[in-house]
């Protein structure tokens, strides 16, 4: 008998070490003595460096009062939190996109941030909310609440080597008349035309945005994004995916198609590939591997002729939106540091950092970012605003299974532009049959306050 | 005259399949020692630490370069803790999984009580089930263990986290090898002689001494084979690390592979990368090697691990 | 205390670890995923009970996952009758006691014990479509040298996008075939040296040829483990997670998804745990089915030497 109880506590002792190991802790708090708010952030081209940066700096302000934030970031932060939401157990502060956002916020696991955005905002006299660039916190809307701020702005542009063009005494196009015979003149030169991240067809997804506001204005794209029936079969949408299919069949790099974005961006920056649609994020993606004296710069997408659009305005939105999850153990802190992050006192920084451009108003002045940003600032300092799809982030299920597929294959040429339009509209049809897809209220762009005739 | 024919036409078959399988292997470790730079002015020359670059490039500086890869990824990549959690939820699934299949194993081998065949083919029957299946339930039981584990713990100042820990881990491991494990093990038991349990007896040796001291040492090479078999399943597990553990703390190797050639695509970094997989290849190489013997004499019993 | 108690006492003990976890971590786990299969869950709120309404929508017209299980179903195809082949062969050969065979089994192997991980990431390299895409170059090397020849043929438009999406599915078929024809050759191998030589002795004399020897004494003589082989290898077709994976970058699309990719995404990136559930259900019946027969295979009568 003694023996089966040694054996016993010998087979509990082990499990306990098993077990206990790591998997039984302090909560993680003790170890500041007050609130540690852990923040999650995406990790792109950026890097978190700067971020980490700001926590410490908040860190060191907030010593007194026991509150200290823990910042870590992950290229693919959004599948570790997935999951962390779903156990009830996230981070106390978000900063990432690609999540079921307004799932979650349908299921009630966003806090509005209303209540930080109505105090004032670090380094000016007002409040937060009139901190950002008109427009900016219509995505995260719903309902009269915001769920959400974005912390940085995004832009598509076409990227291309100054020195490059100089060169051969090519110019930037302003039609996409001239940017097809530009094509033209860089093929016969001996160089692709446009390198092309064919690896995710999302890229691609951008500048056709682009092109469907230039060919059908802002109706074109509010139609899109209220999912109205047969809106990608319009006329102005199939011309669009028709330029981009021509644009596509003609000039990308032979085997772009399979690149990963890091691949056919090296493409571009060796000159292998004389331009490139993409972000601002470009230019610190690729920051290590430019060689000396490529000079990097940027135009907005060409008008195209005879389209309705205003040319003027660009294909942007707020990127990398931080948000607070309802299961969060420090909510009030958690807002708190993310009006720190996403300020007027901090905001030049980030652009001298890490040459990101702020969703604020006059947040990033000219002198604090280099030649490549500086003429991304120019094209949106040109812009009366600015425009873009709200779909892809919205349909995860729809983007992933209906939109890339058929847009590849747009690309390479095997679905004709109408039938490529009739599959996206019979994909958002399927898609809206889903009885767990959530859709917020749309409130759409005004043509007239940009500028166009509806 | 035809048989030297055939004999070539072997050689050039084997041969072939040979250089198609340890080429790309070569490649990575070659290429570990480059720099992201030579590895796209030269991704498969010899590497310019033994020939020098084509400008003179000093080779104690293509040396630098190789370090610094393997320092990158040790250190900055964190390999040394993906390294050391793989070594812990290894290691310890391991000597959880033997030493409790085995226990369970030799009750079922060797002694006859009522619901004893039940018993075994109710473990048995888990090797049917595939691990996905498992896994959601698994992740939501896991969450609510948690909770009711914190409750229980408040009061003392500690909570449990089954999620993210390594613990949780090795718990999960542990269970999903015992029906293999046990399978093997009883067969195994089933081949030792009975009669030394009634010499044990006599000697005065107890129930648990019998088995402490006799039969589990005589179930070594069974235990060997379980144990290699089972080694080379944990030590590369993916899906269940992805799913269960998300801090950077607590990544094994795989995960923390996956996640660092991620950042070598937003960062462009080759060396970094080839350094990272060397990492990951070598320890299974180690063991394989050392242990190789074992290993294909007891490969049918691989066979139905599935 | 008798004995007969002590004994039990003793059973007991030894046997409940194993009892509590197994049926703690598998066996509840397992009928719950049986129980999610049948709600509608988001996993975030509350459960709602919808019968086979999830089952349904698995099996409708164009849904991911009848497209899923196809893919499943072609790399078994594909992959699965290659490595049975080669494994064969390289088996036959090496069991004619040739110099360095000890070599061969060794590296053959190896492939096995890296992790799927890791040689998924290895073949994207060897994949990729940039100049240091190893396949690539090699077929370009090759098609230059044909014409070199004055040949017209091949034509193919280099380089091959292999790690596209729609390619995905069947680049991954020579990558299985590398990693895992080593195991199964061993596996064969040691069936056959379990043959005596007096059958082959025998079978001289006769005069039988290598392949006659091969088709009418070896092959009859592994049947069971080539049986055994061949199911254990359908069923880790369809648990094929690993390489899909990392090879989409965690995103795989229409194109590319296996069953037990759709699992994941489904659950964890969708919020849909009861489709999620019901794939899993599914991929537990095939893989039953197919243990089920080897494990019945495995015991029947083996052929006494």
């Amino acid at each position: 008998m003694k023996q089966a109880a040694v054996w016993m506590s010998m087979n509990l002792a082990l499990g306990a070490l098993l077990c206990a190991c790591d998997a039984i802790r302090p909560p993680a708090d003790q170890s500041v003595g007050g609130a540690l708010v852990e923040v999650a952030v995406f990790e792109g081209g950026y890097g978190i460096g700067w971020h980490q940066k700001i926590a410490q700096q908040f860190n060191d302000e907030r010593r007194a009062q026991g509150v200290q934030v823990s910042l870590w970031g992950d290229p693919r932060v959004q599948d570790k939190i997935k999951p962390r939401l779903l156990r009830r157990d996230p981070p106390d502060l978000l900063l990432m996109h690609q999540l079921p956002f307004w799932l979650l916020v349908s299921a009630g696991k966003v806090l509005p941030l209303d209540e930080a955005l109505n105090q004032p905002a670090y380094g000016a006299e007002k409040p937060w909310r009139e901190c950002f660039l008109p427009g900016m916190l219509q995505s995260y809307t719903s309902g009269g609440k915001v769920y959400a701020v974005p912390s940085s702005l995004g832009a598509w542009a076409c990227w291309y080597d100054a020195r490059l063009f100089r060169e051969h005494g090519w110019s930037v196009p302003s039609t996409w008349g001239e940017f097809e015979s530009l094509c033209e003149r860089i093929q016969e030169a001996g160089i692709a035309p446009l390198a092309f991240q064919g690896k995710y067809p999302r890229y691609a997804w951008f500048t056709l945005t682009a092109l469907i506001q230039r060919c059908g204005g802002l109706a074109a794209i509010n139609r899109d994004n209220r999912m109205d029936a047969g809106a990608f079969s319009h006329p102005d949408v199939v011309r669009a995916a028709g330029l981009l299919q021509s644009l596509a069949v003609r000039f990308f790099q032979p085997g772009a198609m399979a690149m990963t974005h890091t691949e056919s961006q090296l493409q571009f920056v060796n000159n292998r590939a004389a331009m490139i649609f993409c972000g601002l994020w470009l230019v610190n993606e690729m920051k290590a591997t430019i060689p000396a004296g490529f000079e990097m710069r940027c135009f907005n997408v060409p008008l195209v002729e005879e389209g309705k659009g205003n040319p003027n305005l660009f294909n942007g939105m707020g990127l990398e939106y931080v948000f607070v999850p309802t299961d969060a153990r420090h909510p009030k802190e958690a807002a708190d540091f993310a009006r720190y992050l996403v300020s007027p006192r901090n905001a030049p920084d980030m652009g001298r950092s890490i040459g990101v451009i702020s969703p604020l108003r006059g947040g990033t002045p000219r002198d604090t970012v280099g030649p490549p940003l500086q003429s991304a600032l120019d094209m949106i300092e040109r812009a009366q605003g600015f425009f873009n799809d709200r779909l892809s982030d919205l349909m995860l299920a729809w983007d992933n299974q209906v939109m890339q597929p058929n847009l590849a294959a747009l690309l390479r040429g095997a679905m004709t532009p109408e039938a490529f339009g009739a599959a996206l509209d019979a994909g958002i049809a399927a898609a809206r049959r889903n009885p767990d897809l959530v859709i917020p209220e749309y409130l759409p762009f005004d043509p007239v306050a940009f500028g166009e005739t509806p | 005259m035809g048989r030297a024919l055939q004999r070539t036409a072997i050689y050039v078959v084997l041969g072939l399949w040979l250089v198609a399988v340890v080429l790309p292997l070569g490649w990575v470790f070659v290429n570990s020692l480059r720099s992201s730079q030579e590895f796209v002015a030269n991704p498969f020359g010899l590497p310019w630490l033994f020939t020098g670059g084509p400008e003179g490039h000093a080779r104690a500086e293509a040396w630098q370069q190789a370090k610094a890869n393997y320092a990158k990824a040790w250190v900055e990549s964190h390999f040394s803790s993906f390294f050391v959690n793989s070594v812990i939820v290894t290691g310890c699934s391991l000597v959880g999984i033997i030493l409790i299949s085995a226990m369970a194993a030799y009750v079922l081998a060797r002694f006859r009580f009522r619901g004893g065949r039940a018993l075994f083919l109710y473990f048995i029957s888990g090797m049917m089930i595939p691990a996905q299946l498992v896994l959601v339930p698994l992740f939501f039981q896991f969450t609510w263990l948690s909770r009711a584990g914190s409750r229980l713990l408040a009061p003392f100042g500690l909570e449990l986290r089954l999620h993210d820990s390594l613990s949780g881990l090795i718990l999960i491991y542990v269970a999903l090898s015992l029906p293999f494990t046990i399978l093997v093990l009883t067969g195994f038991f089933k081949t030792l002689p009975g009669e030394l349990r009634e010499a044990g007896i006599i000697d005065g040796c107890s129930e648990y001494g019998v088995f402490w001291r006799i039969m589990f040492p005589l179930a070594r090479p069974g235990i060997v084979t379980a144990a290699i078999f089972n080694f080379i399943g944990l030590w590369n597990e993916y899906l269940f690390a992805l799913v269960f553990v998300s801090s950077a703390a607590k990544k094994t190797l795989p995960l923390g592979l996956a996640s660092v050639s991620m950042q070598s695509q937003y960062k462009t970094d080759f060396g970094l990368m080839f350094a990272a997989l060397v990492i990951v290849i070598i320890p299974t190489l180690a063991v394989y090697m050392l242990l190789q013997r074992q290993l294909t004499s007891g490969i049918t019993t691989g066979a139905l691990k599935g | 205390m008798t004995e007969r108690t002590s004994q039990r006492v003793f059973a007991g003990v030894f046997l409940a670890p194993a009892f509590f976890l197994f049926t703690g971590f598998v066996a509840l786990p397992g009928a719950r995923a049986l129980l999610y299969s049948l709600q509608k869950w988001d996993g975030l709120g509350r459960a709602e009970w919808i019968g086979l309404e999830n089952f349904a929508r698995l099996f409708q017209q164009g849904d991911l996952f009848l497209k899923a299980l196809g893919h499943n179903l072609f790399i078994m195809g594909a992959a699965g009758s290659s490595v049975i082949g080669l494994a064969l062969l390289f088996a036959a050969l090496l069991h004619r006691r040739i110099r360095g065979a000890q070599l061969f089994r060794v590296a053959f192997f190896f492939p096995n014990v890296i992790a799927a991980v890791a040689v998924a990431l290895l073949w994207v390299l060897l994949y990729s479509t940039t100049h240091f895409g190893i396949v690539n170059a090699f077929l370009a090397q090759v098609q230059s040298g044909c014409h070199a020849l004055g040949w017209t043929w091949p034509n193919w438009r280099l380089p091959v996008p292999f790690l596209d999406s729609r390619f995905l599915i069947y680049s991954v078929v020579p990558m299985i075939i590398w990693e895992v024809t080593g195991f199964y050759m061993v596996l064969f191998l040691a069936a056959m040296e379990g043959i005596p030589e007096s059958y082959y002795e025998a079978a001289k004399l006769d005069g039988a040829t290598g392949f006659q020897q091969f088709r009418h004494i070896t092959l009859p003589l592994i049947r069971e483990v080539l049986t055994v082989g061949l199911v254990f290898l359908m069923i880790s077709t369809l648990k094929f997670f690993d390489a899909i994976w990392v090879m989409e970058n965690q995103t795989p699309t229409r194109d590319s998804h296996v069953l037990a990719t759709l699992l994941y995404q489904k659950v964890f990136t969708e919020y849909n745990v009861g489709y999620g559930s019901a794939v899993a259900v599914c991929l537990f019946v095939l893989v039953f089915l197919g243990t089920l027969v080897s494990l019945r295979l495995s015991r029947a009568e083996r052929i006494e030497y």
